[in-house]
């Protein structure tokens, strides 16, 4: 909207008698200027003052903000790169228990671990291999005890035999003796203990053959037990061992990748612990702005200083009594501007409230105040 | 388990067929006799027919390279598959008998 403060209805009591004609010679600094010029500069620069000063405590006022925000949030992010620098130490231990573990108090390595069990299992299946080649030797041997028990029977078989002929002869001698009469006496005697010696041979035999029996129901026994411990397949849980391996080798290759994986996110929460230590440092920009808007402030300082000087002066130049006019169309446009409720409204007071114009401009006052319930945070998205 | 010899001036190969176990052992055993008595000094098992071997035919295997190593010969296990090549590797029996592919 373009507005116009000379079309203000000109609200001087009377014009200035006219000085000299503009055809006079002007005198080196003079000009002849117009009362109601003057006075319309002056409700201006008394309006354009307090707009310096109202502007000046929004400089300080958004610094102040800006300062606060910026504060709450660098304390903010110290925490996260706090908790990132912890979140990384319990990553880190964790990653240093993974590859080992804790038997009787003592830590051992896993892939240590691993090989010593392994070494473990391996001769675990060379004993195996070691019994059964044991275990078949001792078959093939009472193989061969058994066939020679079985030998020493028929052996045994053989003297009673032998016995009952010696038994037979002796008996016939007897005879033979005892026909003989006289001269045969020495004979029986001798056939008679040759009888005696037969029975004793028979006893011998029968005692021999209980025992070689013990013997040969002991050996079948054994021959019998060691046959069963020989036909135990072993061979399922040799070949166990690939499955111990194969779990094994999984376990170790399982730790390392979760170590791997551990030693990533360690890394990471470093990483963003660094990140955010620099996006704290990033923010020191505040303190840049901070003292720029002070500059900003301190030359608006300047600026309305010598603005009142000037009003001051141009005041006493003028006829007593004469009308200042509010520059009511500037004042309009200027406000329309303020989107912000409680800018606004801040503006009004500084400009209006302060000044001559409250009657005229109340209802703006009003409205700001009604605005303010909907909060300055909203109207700003 | 069955099994076929075949002996060259070199070398005596034994051709073992089925299943190797502990009811084989009066077999293996006059196998083992054979392998004696035959004048080839490297003694060869091809077991390349052989489709299981269990714990006693491992010890039976022993006994034989025992038997071989008392009078001088040497027992070679050739061309084991399977299960036997595994039980064979598991038991790493090739500390102990010279084993061939």
């Amino acid at each position: 909207m373009a507005f116009d403060w000379r079309d203000q209805p000109t609200l001087t009591a009377a014009p200035e008698p006219a000085a000299a004609p503009a055809s006079a010679p002007a005198s080196a600094q003079r000009v002849e200027v117009d009362v109601s010029l003057l006075a319309t500069w002056l409700g201006f620069a008394d309006m354009q003052r307090r707009t310096l000063e109202a502007i000046q405590g929004e400089l300080t006022r958004t610094s102040d903000h800006v300062e606060e925000s910026t504060l709450d949030l660098s304390h903010r992010f110290r925490d996260l790169a706090e908790k990132a620098l912890e979140q990384s130490s319990r990553v880190e231990q964790i990653v240093a228990m993974a590859g080992s573990v804790d038997i009787d108090g003592e830590r051992l390595p896993l892939d240590q671990l691993v090989n010593g069990m392994q070494d473990m299992i391996a001769e675990m299946i060379a004993n195996i291999v070691q019994l059964s080649m044991r275990a078949m030797s001792m078959v093939y041997l009472l193989d061969d005890v058994q066939k020679d028990v079985g030998e020493l029977e028929k052996s045994i078989g053989d003297i009673d035999a032998i016995n009952r002929q010696t038994n037979f002869l002796a008996l016939n001698a007897t005879i033979e003796a005892s026909r003989a009469g006289e001269a045969g006496r020495t004979f029986a005697v001798v056939a008679q203990e040759v009888r005696h010696l037969s029975r004793t041979t028979s006893e011998l035999a029968d005692r021999m053959r209980t025992k070689v029996g013990a013997v040969v129901t002991g050996v079948r026994n054994g021959h019998d037990i060691l046959r069963e411990i020989a036909n135990t397949d072993m061979s399922p849980q040799m070949l166990a061992k690939e499955r111990v391996d194969k779990t094994m080798e999984s376990l170790v290759e399982q730790t390392a990748h979760f170590q791997s994986v551990l030693e990533t996110a360690a890394g990471a929460s470093n990483e963003m612990s660094g990140t955010i230590g620099r996006m704290v440092t990033g923010m020191q920009f505040q303190d840049l702005t901070k003292q720029r808007l002070e500059a900003v402030g301190d030359s608006l300082t300047v600026m309305s200083a010598g603005l009142e000087e000037l009003e001051d002066r141009t005041r006493g130049s003028l006829p007593a009594g004469s009308d200042i006019p509010v520059p009511q169309a500037w004042l309009d446009h200027l406000l329309d501007r303020f989107r912000l409720s409680d800018m606004r409204q801040r503006f009004v007071r500084k400009l209006l409230m302060e000044g001559s114009a409250l009657d005229l401009h109340g209802a703006l006052d009003v409205d700001a105040g009604q605005d303010d319930s909907s909060g300055g945070d909203i109207e700003l998205f | 388990m069955d099994y076929g010899i075949d002996v060259k001036e070199q070398e005596a190969v034994v051709q073992l067929k089925g299943r190797l176990t502990f009811n084989d052992h009066a077999k293996l055993r006059a196998l083992i006799r054979e392998m004696l008595q035959n004048k080839a000094k490297r003694q060869v098992l091809d077991l390349s027919a052989l489709e299981f071997v269990d714990s006693a035919g491992i010890g039976m295997l022993l006994i034989a390279r025992e038997e071989m190593a008392n009078v001088d010969k040497q027992l070679v296990l050739r061309a084991a598959t399977g299960q036997v090549k595994r039980v064979l590797t598991v038991a790493q029996l090739n500390k102990i008998v010279a084993i061939e592919d």
